[in-house]
């Protein structure tokens, strides 16, 4: 795959607290990265780290805490909790006298301004996409009608097309352009829908009311993920486990999406069709040039699938690197305890192999000084404090 | 091999009835599972490796039909035997362990419950159980020695008194339940006392509601009960002196109840929060560590102690020390009683074996005769019962009555033998009208196509078995039980007459401390909790009143394992026990249940579809596809030296940390088990097929001893095919790392 530097999605000190009682639960603490084009991102972790959330997040299943997330430049999602907490942090310092009444009104409206800013970013981008979307169709339909002036029919038929697609310009949405694909092939799958209405849902939803394009895009992609158009009026209870997980992948495909969040899309899959869909999955990302977030916590898989792998625990991101660095390099321990934990079939080394466990605690002090996400190496980034980076960095060398 | 086989299942065939028609789930698989091994059933879902397991548990789904073979466990036939035998065995001897832990769990009930309630209900069984084996036993030891006396051997007792030996045996042991009871109620007691002081100590610690009166008002009733003179012996006056200080503290936290406190606890039935002052702990603190200290001695034996005292009732050993009463009743058993009851015993012994062994040379021939008869073929029903009869008779009069371990080729002969004759007739009578039916079927579908009509069903396929085969199952029978007795005849110069006699006299011994030992709810809970200690729980105390959802993943996980190993069983059955969790907790329950294997000696059948797992556990591995084991052999053997193609595939298919190129995926989906192919059930996704693979079912080929493989590339004459380039480099990377990963 050639090296591409866009950056398609980024993810911007991402939180996502979810309410208990009380107390908040941070499901997803303050995770940055970047996905470029092109690229597959693998997430691992084990399960309850956030891994799944940080996905739901990115799709806008949630509505964030705080942070922000960017595709393809615009901002998708926005949280505010941070900006509430510094208003909240001023008034205190304010009464406390700690700070003065000018900056503690400074502090305020700039923060508010933020929180404007972000709400308002998060409403106007489908709009903006929509807009741009409608402005060139105009562009390419002026053009078109100028040259078909002299011809009536011509001129229906044209204006006719124009208003359909302008009708499906106008309820486009940028974040359409990002699917999903689920873990449990059956629960996903309404079972009172033909796989037809199924993988056709979306492109419904968007607008296109014109059956035989419709069919025609169903039978395309059915083809494409290796079932046949006589499956399209099947119901999904009819298919097996791996032919569900390609309806499942039909349906992200058919929205001609620049990124796929592909979470745990093979651990509900029998052994042998595994491989059949993961090869279905690097197929189909060589021919469509798709991006592809794949959360999974096989880390054999993992690093067979992604170029660039990141680690999460307990919802926080702790190690981000190339996945071959990655596995040559393990830099922080509980990236060493993940990668020890995995079996391979090869009986003399399991009987041999040590568990390195990970305790928190126990590896680090962060009493004094406290951690933050860093870059020991060129694109290999470690959770660590100053003095454990000097540590990894001599690791390194 | 010398290993103790645990349970062997031979030619096991289940199919399920659905309304498309029979979908054979398994078909014709054996294997043995031996002593603290590990067996690994790979496959992927629907070959059978679940189906398997469900029918060793005896719990397979309503519409299964069992339609032959045997799973042979502690001299019985697990698929044949009545559900009220099955009781006794599962959950107790057989454990097993499903894939999803939620699901397996009763979301209602406090996970404490769960864990204690098998081990309870066991307990009852068990002594009732207990009871019945060691009489059965003794009786048996009776007669056998009265058949050797008249039999003309030599022994120090007369055969006049060999009943007053086995009167007194049974009298004496007795006298040793009755004090071994009291001894153990005290002991129960001491032990109770020490969880109600520890759950009131952790209770308070935490600053949680506790009802000090009532708690301590327990633990002087406790105190109390502990009054065995063997128990409590040497410790009468600190004892005193606790009950007094127990007594002064009541006083204290009594006083601190108030009025409306006790109105609370009567009309709520709510426990009273009280700070249970420091004095109360210490005292406590104090009674619990003199009732460890009377648990930590050494345990009076009561079966000499009690012989000691049904000769001499009025003697009082008490007063001695343990270890010096247990030596006295010792040397006063050995020389009064045992030594001549041990003799006596011998003679039972080698008298039963010798016996069982002429009557096995006996068996042989008849056996053979049997065998003879059946294979010459033509014989009426008639003839064929007197046969079975003879065979069985003779088979049954081979069999060591006085056996502990029991063998369960010969206990299970006759039931097999005359299923399978059964069985003969049966088709015998069928045939033609199975053969009617199909040829109705088939003309009428012919007439329907012919008429050019769209015909949507399918011919059933005759079920006939030809009078050949059925009378080769029933030789096999024959052959088997013969093999065994002919083993067992070359082995006989290696008996070891005092190994089985001291067997006996442990059986008995085990039997009856069986009855004596009984569980109550509050010992059963520190048992639970020290379980759940041992796989891995933290504040197990804590943890013990919770509810399954309160658990994550691999905690429900550990509980079921817990639940499993509660009862203690010798064979455990791990259905895809980590499927649903993830990399850490996997390899964590996976080391738990290794240890759990290496420190109980547990033989483990363990199903899984990952082989990265499998390598780690496995001793054997036996690879399931479609309902038939096709390739079979120690986890070495499977790993570095495959040799069926869909052990290949299921290799290939799987991406390790060095796998760069495209995966080799296993095209189209396992067969409709309806119509099972007729060829190898993997020939049609196979790329290595040959065209006979189409045609017939490879046999089974012998790689090595332990080694085998149903696949015809193994024939002479197969073609030389070879292994794909994924599967030998990553043999050959293995082997060159030698099991270093990780190190550059």
């Amino acid at each position: 795959m050639e090296k591409n530097n866009e950056v398609l999605l980024k993810v911007d000190h991402l939180c996502q607290y979810f309410r208990m009682g009380r107390k908040d639960m941070k499901a997803v603490d303050d995770v940055s990265f970047e996905i470029k084009k092109g690229e597959a991102f693998g997430l691992v972790g084990e399960s309850g780290c956030g891994k799944t959330t940080t996905g739901r997040s990115i799709i806008k299943l949630y509505d964030i805490t705080s942070g922000n997330i960017y595709f393809k430049g615009h901002r998708i999602g926005a949280g505010t909790r941070s900006y509430k907490d510094a208003i909240k942090r001023a008034k205190a310092d304010y009464a406390a006298k700690k700070i003065s009444e000018v900056d503690y009104k400074a502090i305020v409206a700039q923060n508010q301004a933020l929180i404007r800013d972000a709400k308002a970013d998060q409403k106007s981008v489908d709009k903006q996409h929509a807009a741009t979307l409608a402005a060139a169709l105009n562009k390419e339909y002026e053009e078109k009608m100028a040259v078909a002036a002299n011809d009536p029919q011509l001129l229906k038929a044209l204006t006719g097309e124009y208003k359909s697609k302008l009708r499906v310009a106008r309820k486009s949405k940028l974040s359409t352009q990002i699917q999903m694909i689920f873990q449990d092939p059956i629960a996903s799958l309404d079972p009172r829908m033909t796989v037809r209405d199924i993988i056709a849902e979306g492109m419904v939803i968007n607008g296109i009311t014109d059956k035989e394009y419709i069919n025609q895009k169903v039978y395309e992609i059915l083809e494409t993920v290796g079932l046949v158009r006589e499956h399209a009026d099947r119901y999904p209870h009819e298919f097996s486990g791996g032919q569900r997980q390609r309806i499942g992948i039909a349906r992200a495909v058919v929205m001609q999406p620049e990124m796929i969040i592909a979470d745990e899309p093979i651990s509900a899959l029998d052994v042998s069709i595994q491989a059949q869909v993961i090869n279905l999955l690097n197929d189909l990302r060589e021919r469509l040039g798709l991006t592809i977030l794949f959360i999974a916590h096989d880390l054999s898989v993992v690093k067979y699938f992604s170029d660039r792998i990141g680690v999460m625990y307990f919802g926080k991101m702790v190690e981000l690197a190339d996945s071959d660095e990655l596995f040559k390099n393990p830099m922080h321990p509980y990236t060493k305890s993940l990668l020890s934990a995995i079996p391979l079939p090869d009986p003399v080394y399991e009987k041999q192999r040590t568990r390195v466990t990970y305790n928190p605690l126990a590896e680090h002090d962060y009493s004094v000084d406290t951690p933050t996400f860093r870059e020991i190496a060129p694109g290999h980034f470690v959770y660590c404090n100053n003095a454990e980076e000097e540590k990894y960095k001599q690791l390194l060398k | 091999m010398n290993k103790e086989v645990k349970l062997s299942v031979n030619n096991l065939k289940i199919s399920f009835r659905t309304d498309a028609g029979k979908v054979q789930a398994v078909r014709d698989i054996s294997f043995d599972l031996y002593k603290g091994e590990t067996l690994a059933i790979v496959g992927e879902s629907g070959s059978g490796k679940s189906v398997t397991s469900k029918a060793i548990m005896g719990i397979s789904a309503v519409n299964s039909i069992h339609e032959g073979g045997e799973i042979l466990y502690d001299g019985q036939d697990l698929v044949r035997i009545p559900e009220e035998e099955m009781h006794k065995l599962r959950g107790d001897k057989i454990a097993m362990i499903f894939q999803d832990p939620l699901s397996s769990l009763n979301p209602i009930m406090r996970i404490g419950k769960q864990i204690t309630e098998a081990m309870l209900l066991k307990n009852k069984a068990n002594r009732k159980e207990g009871r019945e084996t060691f009489n059965k036993m003794l009786a048996q030891l009776s007669s056998m020695t009265m058949e050797a006396l008249s039999a003309g051997a030599s022994c120090e007792i007369p055969a006049n008194r060999v009943a007053e030996y086995i009167k007194t045996f049974d009298n004496f042991n007795i006298q040793a339940i009755k004090m071994e009871n009291s001894y153990n109620a005290a002991r129960t007691a001491a032990e109770e006392m020490i969880a109600i002081i520890e759950d009131f100590l952790f209770l308070t610690e935490k600053n949680q509601k506790v009802d000090a009166v009532s708690a301590l008002k327990l633990i002087e009733r406790k105190l109390g009960d502990m009054n065995d003179q063997y128990f409590a012996t040497g410790y009468e006056k600190v004892l005193e002196e606790h009950k007094a200080e127990l007594a002064s503290v009541k006083r204290i936290e009594k006083a601190k109840v108030t009025v409306a406190d006790s109105i609370k606890r009567v009309v709520m039935m709510s426990a009273i929060k009280k700070d249970a002052s420091d004095e109360t702990a210490k005292i406590l603190k104090g009674i619990s560590k003199t009732a460890s200290e009377m648990l930590a001695r050494t345990k009076y034996d009561f079966f000499r102690i009690g012989y000691y005292v049904y000769k001499k009732p009025e003697t009082d050993l008490s007063r001695m020390p343990a270890e010096e009463a247990n030596e006295l009743a010792y040397n006063f058993l050995t020389e009064d009683f045992m030594r001549s009851f041990m003799a006596m015993e011998k003679t039972a012994v080698e008298y039963s074996f010798a016996k069982a062994l002429r009557n096995k040379e006996n068996a042989i021939a008849v056996l053979q005769e049997t065998i003879d008869f059946f294979k010459k073929g033509s014989f009426s029903e008639k003839e064929a019962e007197d046969a079975c009869k003879k065979a069985i008779t003779a088979v049954r009069a081979a069999i060591d009555c006085l056996a502990v371990i029991k063998d369960n080729v010969a206990y299970t002969f006759g039931g097999a033998l005359e299923r399978e004759v059964e069985k003969y007739f049966f088709y015998l009578k069928n045939n033609p009208k199975e053969e009617e039916r199909f040829a109705k079927q088939t003309a009428k579908r012919e007439a329907l196509l012919a008429k050019g009509k769209n015909v949507d069903w399918e011919v059933i396929p005759k079920s006939v078995i030809e009078p050949e085969v059925q009378i080769e199952a029933i030789v096999s029978v024959i052959t088997r039980v013969m093999n065994k007795f002919k083993a067992d005849v070359e082995a006989a110069a290696n008996f070891d007459v005092d190994k089985r006699c001291l067997e006996i006299i442990d059986y008995l011994k085990e039997k009856a401390s069986q009855v004596v030992y009984t569980l109550t709810k509050r010992i059963a809970k520190e048992k639970a909790i020290k379980l759940m200690d041992e796989v891995g729980i933290p504040e197990a105390r804590l943890r013990f009143r919770q509810y399954p959802f309160e658990f994550s993943g691999g905690m429900r996980q550990r509980i079921v394992i817990a639940i499993a190993l509660s009862a203690n069983p010798d064979i455990l059955i791990c259905d895809e026990p980590t499927t649903a969790l993830d990399v850490t907790i996997q390899a964590q329950i996976l080391e738990l249940i290794n240890k759990l294997k290496a420190e109980r000696n547990l033989s483990i059948i363990f199903i899984t579809h990952d082989l990265g797992v499998v390598a780690n556990m496995a001793d054997r591995i036996a690879v399931m596809y479609a309902g038939k084991i096709v390739e079979y052999g120690t986890a070495n053997e499977v790993f570095y030296n495959p040799q069926h193609p869909y052990t290949w595939a299921l290799l290939s298919s799987m991406p390790d940390l060095d796998t760069n190129e495209k995966l080799d995926a296993i095209p189209g989906t396992p067969p409709n088990m309806i119509y099972p192919p007729v060829g190898d059930a993997f020939a049609e996704r196979n790329k290595y097929a040959l065209e006979i693979d189409f045609e017939m079912q490879p046999p089974m080929y012998e790689v090595s001893p332990t080694h085998y493989a149903a696949t015809w590339l193994l024939h002479p004459n197969a073609p030389k095919v070879e292994i794909p380039k994924i599967i030998t480099e990553r043999i050959k990377r293995m082997e060159e790392r030698g099991g270093n990963y990780g190190e550059e």
